[in-house]
């Protein structure tokens, strides 16, 4: 996989976490892994198709996920993952993935499309498969000690 | 009665000139704004059946505007009309929810058809929603019972939008089209154990085949769906994205915004829960 294919991605994570209200985005890790990688808590599943398919993972710890969806509804305190919150978290991954179609639209690779996301929440350790061999995992740290995982599976 | 219409642009002569060719066609223009404050409050007091947005505005630009008022009314039916149509401009109108566009300068015939589309009810959608679990289950029932000879038991159909526990491991499939959707295969960690022997026809080696099992039967059926859902409709064009797999034991699923029709088929195998569901409203390009 070429990684720099991950750009558009990554422009397009700190440009909505700021438009959101975010004044911390800090790219704090990047690593290469294969199609398969635990996660644990909230992982936020949207597919890619067009010249460039595959998937984008959003992962985040509840916690961390609560204070995030807060975040999104303008600070609203947010005390459990409840069905709006998750909403609020699918409008976020809608928005990033959106705003990273838009990035390689203006990188010349146009066309793509979206699905809508699926959240999946898991409290013990739990796996994931993507259909592609590789995965970029690229780790962020933001405002209030959020951390997010990014896992970015296009070719 | 004749349609109600708020117009949102800030050139005053945009605003007369749309105005005028809305009142010829036969529509009410009951409300006029030129920023996202009046057109929030024109929008609250007029309750329009469309709004006609305009795109390049100096403070707030028309798909901000969109997004408070649908974040006001779920249910607002909004046009842009802008000279600016590019891929970009597409995207982000089809993700805000926004149902129609026309270019400017506005075609009084163009306007009127996409007003009376976006008015109309979505019979496509409702049609699509109507078959689409009947259909998810016949691609299953042919696959399955290719691959094993042996025949599926279905359970009634039902819809629930909330989170729901998975069975161990579950396949997320996205599909793309006039219509985008998702289609979730999910079943227990024995049941797909068991279906990966009996098509290997020796016992997998290891967790990893079972899983690449299951993406592959989800793949097959996601595609045989879309396919039998694009031969009762071409205009669908439905495409599907590579399944995502997810193995866990206490994993929940959610698709927020998405009404998920589900099915629980059984065999002698073990259960396999399938769920399909496509989100509302198509856009109207013209």
């Amino acid at each position: 996989m070429d990684v720099n294919i991950i750009n558009p991605v990554l422009a397009a994570f700190k440009d909505v976490l700021s438009q959101i209200g975010f004044q911390t985005i800090e790219k704090r890790g990047l690593a290469l892994t294969g199609s398969t990688f635990p996660y644990q808590g909230i992982l936020l599943n949207i597919a890619v198709v067009g010249p460039v398919k595959g998937v984008i993972l959003i992962g985040i710890d509840e916690k961390n996920a609560e204070k995030c969806a807060s975040k999104m509804m303008m600070g609203m305190p947010v005390d459990e993952l409840n069905d709006l919150a998750k909403s609020a978290l699918s409008e976020l991954c809608n928005m990033i993935c959106a705003n990273a179609c838009t990035q390689f639209s203006q990188a010349n690779i146009k066309g793509l499309d979206i699905s809508p996301p699926t959240i999946l929440t898991s409290k013990d350790p739990a796996q994931a498969m993507v259909p592609v061999p590789e995965t970029v995992v690229v780790d962020f740290g933001c405002d209030d000690g959020i951390e997010i995982k990014l896992f970015i599976g296009l070719s | 009665m004749a349609a109600k219409i708020m117009i949102v642009d800030d050139s005053p002569f945009s605003r007369t000139l749309l105005g005028d060719m809305l009142r010829e066609i036969g529509y009410e223009v009951v409300g006029e704004a030129d920023c996202l404050e009046a057109a929030l409050a024109t929008y609250r007091e007029k309750k329009p059946d469309i709004v006609t947005m305009d795109i390049a505005m100096p403070h707030d630009d028309g798909f901000e505007i969109s997004k408070c008022l649908l974040h006001d009314d779920p249910n607002a039916k909004i046009i842009l009309s802008s000279s600016i149509k590019d891929d970009d401009t597409v995207l982000e109108a089809k993700r805000l929810g926004i149902c129609g566009y026309v270019q400017k300068p506005v075609d009084p015939k163009a306007l009127q058809h996409v007003i009376e589309k976006v008015l109309a009810p979505d019979n496509l959608y409702a049609d699509l929603s109507a078959k689409c679990i009947d259909i998810l289950k016949e691609a299953l029932s042919q696959d399955f019972t290719r691959m094993t000879k042996k025949p599926l038991k279905f359970e009634n159909n039902f819809v629930m939008n909330t989170s729901y526990a998975s069975r161990g491991i579950t396949a997320v499939v996205g599909i793309i089209g006039q219509y985008s959707g998702t289609i979730i295969v999910d079943m227990p960690r024995d049941t797909a154990h068991k279906l990966t022997e009996l098509i290997l026809r020796h016992p997998p080696q290891g967790s990893r085949q079972t899983l690449e099992m299951v993406s592959e039967f989800t793949n097959i059926i996601a595609g045989m769906t879309c396919s039998m859902l694009n031969k009762t409709e071409t205009s669908f064009g439905f495409k599907v994205a590579p399944p995502s797999i997810f193995e866990g034991d206490f994993v929940e699923l959610v698709s927020p915004g998405i009404q998920m029709q589900h099915c629980v088929a059984s065999s002698e195998y073990g259960q396999i829960l399938v769920s399909i569901g496509f989100k509302r409203g198509a856009t109207l390009w013209m």
